[in-house]
């Protein structure tokens, strides 16, 4: 839960709009004060899901339509109470979410935010063929308040205001906890989030049912304050943009984003249509868009950001740059002389990956071909091989991105073949990716946090965990670095602490010293064998062997996909089949001189 | 809100009540300079063509009737036309109609707000903030909600549809000296022509006699007319109705048509609404292919609008006189005449005078009183035909109204 501190701003800023509700008399101004808080709860609403996960709804309009149908239609037939019908609308959202998530979620990138545009416009025709064209609500005149007919505009206001209140609290909580903490990491890398071990299906689906019931509470609201509902009015392609527009004038993912895009467009789109529409019609249309859009040009990611990044600038000044190597250094530094010492080779211990007769192709191309080897508990395997030789398919397979055409996957005696990567996760087995992806705007601290949810049972140890790995990798000083700052070894081991903070028993390394210089590939490696010291089996893969011999027991060298040799590092690098592969045919006549 | 008691005043007393303050001196009369009258209309938007016509009708009104003296009531206080946009969204529209009530608390009544659904949302507002509008929308749902303060000055929609066909066979047998026997019907599937077609099939045809031969629906757009027309040539329907919306779609069918030799009123081409009679349409469609196509509408320029039309063509240079321009011009008639009749510049003044007003035969709306009933609707309200002619939709029907001879083929 939030703590009521970081909600003093909130609190703060609802106080002096409630406040400024009271004195606003004229019915007109205290409309727009109404709306502007309906568009903010929207935008909320959009933002859980696409913000915080990255998966863009042009959508969410069938949420909202569907909550306004709520209230229009339970007021009309049922004679229910908007009091009752609100919630009733969240509930119907909720559900909503699930039946369109549980299929669209199939999709990825802009496939997604296509079908999503479908559902509303779907809705809009089914809702015009039922003949609910036009749905007024009726008028009550005997008990205007339990109808929620205020003939006092202002409580339309406050009301707006509780339930924004309410939905500020649900995000925040969310922000702060594993639920925020899955959806970021979905937005940075659906992959990377399953390897962590998030099972990103479930909680995509409780982000779209909470974002859902946002949506339609506030579009049950909505038809209270419009009286009149009609499709286009509340399924319509307007409504859908309305939610992206205040997020993204205000700023993606954050809970002030939609506050100050809706605050800010809401009351200018009316000014400029009342004090334009009539003189110069449609010329307000063109004021707004134009000032969208230069908006979006300096401040791409949203107000908020923009100001934000601003802020932390001028405060930060420039020593920024200057302190940041010294903490990591002072806990590498020794291992980063030159000659590495010799590592007691293990490989006696039981065997905790077996894999067995592994095969995966692409249409014709055999990017896996039987590819057969054991890991013993506490080694570090190295798979080496050129370029396309098969190495991060192998890797794919091994956690579940992929599904094998043939073989096991055997862990700790059991085949996993079959099983999705969260599910391996859960099992032990730890993954860091070639191509890195940072959550940039966290701190250290908090990306390694996004791992640790895997073993953690609460906040606070999942707190515990992060710290440790962050210890065990080295980058103490750094924690509470924000992730933008570091340097690429920096982040290859910020990556490196977050799978560790899942507690793996084996850790799946790809790349990990990709475009590191000399030195800092063997700090990196220093690290690495640390860990292994420490007791965690190790497989990590590379194309360049230079660093690898003096940090593997083990090396599995791959060529088109199969097994071309398995052996110790001494013996794998005089074999000329090895060289042959690696250097061509020429070299390998040289090797032999 | 509270309602207070509403007494319905007998004719006697509201003489009595008139005379009283005709007779008092006009000193005593609360007699402003300036009587307020609202028009919220589409002025941006998709809406905006038909809403800024509304405004020309609207504001030759205000002009007429200063230049005739004002409100006589109010010591000849004259009418201002405060103008509102009420955008292309229910949304815009209901803002825009409490900006309205807010701003211009002094506003005696208003008119508006050309679709169904934003009159439907604009008169939610004004409901509440008692301010009477008069409206040309056609809903019935407008007037069927119990409230005080909308007037509604077309026939509605389910009266229109009741009309229509019999209407229009009697302007056949007119016209052509017998009843049309057989019918078909060409409607894309866009919900109001779905609407209008639906009760046709379902008995409506059946009542007037009309056997129905051809019945196809089409999606817009339309890609090729052929098919339909063919089937039009072989059943030779003696009415052809045809509801389009898009107008590529009435260009289409039209120009087949034309082709196959059934165009220019061979076979009676029957519409409804205004969409077919607007002067947009002439940037696309050629008035040959439109020459002799009919369509319903709940008002028109009809007979002894004549200077009112060469008025809008010289002030606007609007080629002729739509509904939206006629319908709007005699709205602010109904108020000066609620004015007069209230003698007072007060909003609930007038409502009153509305709800209770007999202003004998209609004079700009087709057919009917100036008198609303129970629930706002004006009474005894009809609608017209209009036939394009030589370039122009001119009013046809009913025979009183015409003012010109309809054009069908005698066979």
């Amino acid at each position: 839960m939030p703590t009521l501190r970081s909600l003093v701003p909130v609190l703060v800023a609802a106080a002096l709009y409630a406040g400024l509700a009271a004195i606003v008399t004229n019915s007109y101004y205290q409309l727009t004060l109404t709306l502007v808080l309906v568009w903010a709860i929207f935008g909320l609403s959009w933002n859980l899901l696409s913000g915080y996960t990255g998966l863009v709804s042009f959508g969410h309009a069938a949420f909202f339509g569907l909550g306004a149908y709520t209230t229009a239609l339970g007021q009309i037939y049922l004679d229910l109470s908007p009091w009752l019908l609100i919630p009733a609308g969240a509930v119907i959202g909720c559900l909503a979410g699930l039946v369109v998530g549980i299929p669209t979620f199939r999709l990825r990138g802009h496939y997604f935010a296509l079908a999503m545009l479908a559902y509303p416009l779907a809705m809009l025709y089914v809702f015009e063929w039922l003949g609910f064209q036009e749905v007024t609500l009726p008028i009550k005149r005997e008990s205007p308040f339990a109808y929620m007919q205020f003939s006092d505009p202002r409580l339309y206001t406050l009301v707006a205001l509780a339930m924004l209140v309410a939905v500020v609290v649900i995000t925040r909580a969310i922000e702060g906890t594993r639920f925020g903490m899955a959806l970021l990491a979905i937005k940075q890398n659906e992959a990377a989030a399953e390897a962590a071990g998030i099972d990103t299906l479930s909680w995509k689906l409780r982000a779209i049912a909470l974002s859902g019931a946002i949506a339609g509470a506030v579009g049950a609201f909505y038809a209270v304050v419009l009286l009149v509902v009609t499709p286009p009015s509340v399924f319509g392609m307007l409504v859908s943009a309305q939610a992206l527009t205040v997020s993204m004038f205000g700023g993606v993912g954050t809970v002030w984003g939609p506050l100050i895009g809706a605050a800010v467009l809401i009351p200018v789109s009316e000014i400029l249509h009342a004090e334009l529409g009539a003189r110069i019609p449609g010329i307000q249309g063109v004021i707004f868009g134009l000032a969208i859009m230069a908006v979006i040009l300096l401040a791409p990611e949203g107000v908020y950001w923009r100001v934000r990044d601003r802020l932390r600038q001028r405060r930060a000044g420039s020593p920024v740059t200057d302190n940041r190597p010294a903490a990591v250094e002072a806990s590498v530094v020794s291992f980063a002389a030159p000659p590495l010492p010799a590592r007691e080779r293990r490989r006696t211990g039981a065997v905790l990956l077996s894999v067995r007769g592994l095969s995966k192709s692409f249409g014709g191309l055999k990017a896996v071909q039987n590819v057969s080897f054991d890991v013993h508990e506490g080694m570090i395997l190295g798979i080496i091989g050129p370029n396309g030789a098969g190495k991060t398919t192998l890797f794919n397979l091994l956690n579940g991105f992929l599904r094998p055409d043939a073989g096991q996957v055997i862990v700790d005696g059991r085949d996993r073949v079959g099983e999705r990567p969260h599910q391996l996760a859960r099992a032990g087995i730890g993954r860091t990716f070639q191509v890195m992806r940072p959550f940039l705007r966290m701190s250290v601290r908090d990306n390694v946090r996004v791992g640790a949810y895997l073993r953690a049972a609460s906040e606070e140890e999942a707190r515990r965990l992060a710290d440790e790995a962050v210890d065990r990798v080295g980058l103490r000083g750094a924690a509470d670095r924000i992730a933008g700052q570091l340097t690429t070894k920096e982040l290859r081991l910020m990556e490196l602490a977050r799978a560790l903070a899942g507690q793996p028993r084996l850790l799946l390394l790809d790349e990990t010293l990709a475009g590191l210089g000399h030195g800092e590939a063997d700090e990196v490696v220093a690290v690495i064998r640390r860990l292994a010291e420490t007791g965690i089996t190790i497989v990590i893969i590379e194309h360049t062997m230079q660093a690898m011999v003096r940090l593997v027991d083990h090396f599995l060298v791959l060529d088109h996909g199969a097994v071309l040799m398995d052996g110790e590092p001494e013996r794998v690098t005089r074999d000329p089949q090895v060289i042959e592969a690696y250097l061509g045919k020429k070299w390998v006549a040289h090797a032999h001189a | 809100m509270t309602e207070t008691t509403r007494h319905a005043p007998t004719r006697r007393t509201l003489l009595a009540a008139g005379a009283a303050a005709l007779a008092a001196p006009r000193a005593f009369a609360q007699s402003p300079a300036e009587v307020k009258v609202g028009l919220l209309v589409p002025l941006s938007g998709l809406y905006a063509r038909p809403g800024s016509v509304m405004r020309m009708g609207a504001e030759m009104a205000v002009d007429h009737v200063n230049k005739a003296g004002g409100i006589k009531a109010l010591g000849g206080a004259k009418l201002r036309l405060v103008v509102l946009d009420c955008g292309d969204t229910t949304e815009k529209a209901k803002n825009a109609a409490q900006r309205m009530v807010a701003q211009e608390p002094d506003l005696v009544a208003a008119s508006g707000a050309y679709l169904s659904s934003f009159t439907l949302a604009v008169t939610e507002v004004t409901e509440r903030a008692r301010l009477p509008v008069l409206t040309l929308s056609y809903s019935d749902l407008i007037t069927e909600r119990g409230f005080h303060y909308v007037f509604q000055t077309s026939a509605t929609a389910a009266s229109q549809a009741r009309q229509a066909l019999p209407l229009i066979m009697r302007l056949a047998e007119t016209a052509a000296g017998k009843r049309p026997k057989t019918v078909a019907i060409i409607t894309d599937n866009t919900g109001a022509s779905v609407a209008s077609a639906k009760p046709m099939r379902e008995g409506l045809l059946k009542e007037v006699g009309l056997d129905l031969v051809m019945d196809e629906t089409f999606t817009p757009p339309l890609s090729d007319a052929t098919p339909l027309v063919q089937k039009v040539r072989s059943t030779r329907p003696d009415l052809l109705f045809f509801l389009p919306t898009v107008i590529s779609d009435a260009k289409l069918v039209l120009e087949k048509m034309n082709e196959f030799g059934l165009s220019q009123g061979r076979i009676p081409t029957i519409s409804f609404g205004i969409a077919i009679a607007e002067p947009d349409i002439l940037q696309t469609i050629s008035p040959s292919l439109l020459q002799g196509v009919l369509t319903c509408v709940g008002s028109w320029a009809t007979k002894g609008h004549e200077e009112l039309v060469k008025e809008l063509k010289a002030r606007f240079n609007e080629p002729w006189m739509t509904q939206n321009a006629i319908s709007t011009y005699g709205d602010v008639w109904v108020i000066r005449d609620a004015l007069e009749k209230a003698g007072k510049a007060d909003k609930d003044a007038v409502a009153e005078a509305l709800r209770t007003m007999d202003g004998g035969p209609s004079k700009y709306f087709p057919g009917g009183l100036i008198k609303f009933d129970q629930k706002g609707r004006r009474v005894d309200a009809e609608m017209t035909v209009v036939q394009w002619q030589n370039g122009i939709p001119v009013t046809v029907f009913p025979r009183q109204l015409a003012v010109a001879e309809p054009f069908w083929p005698k066979r």
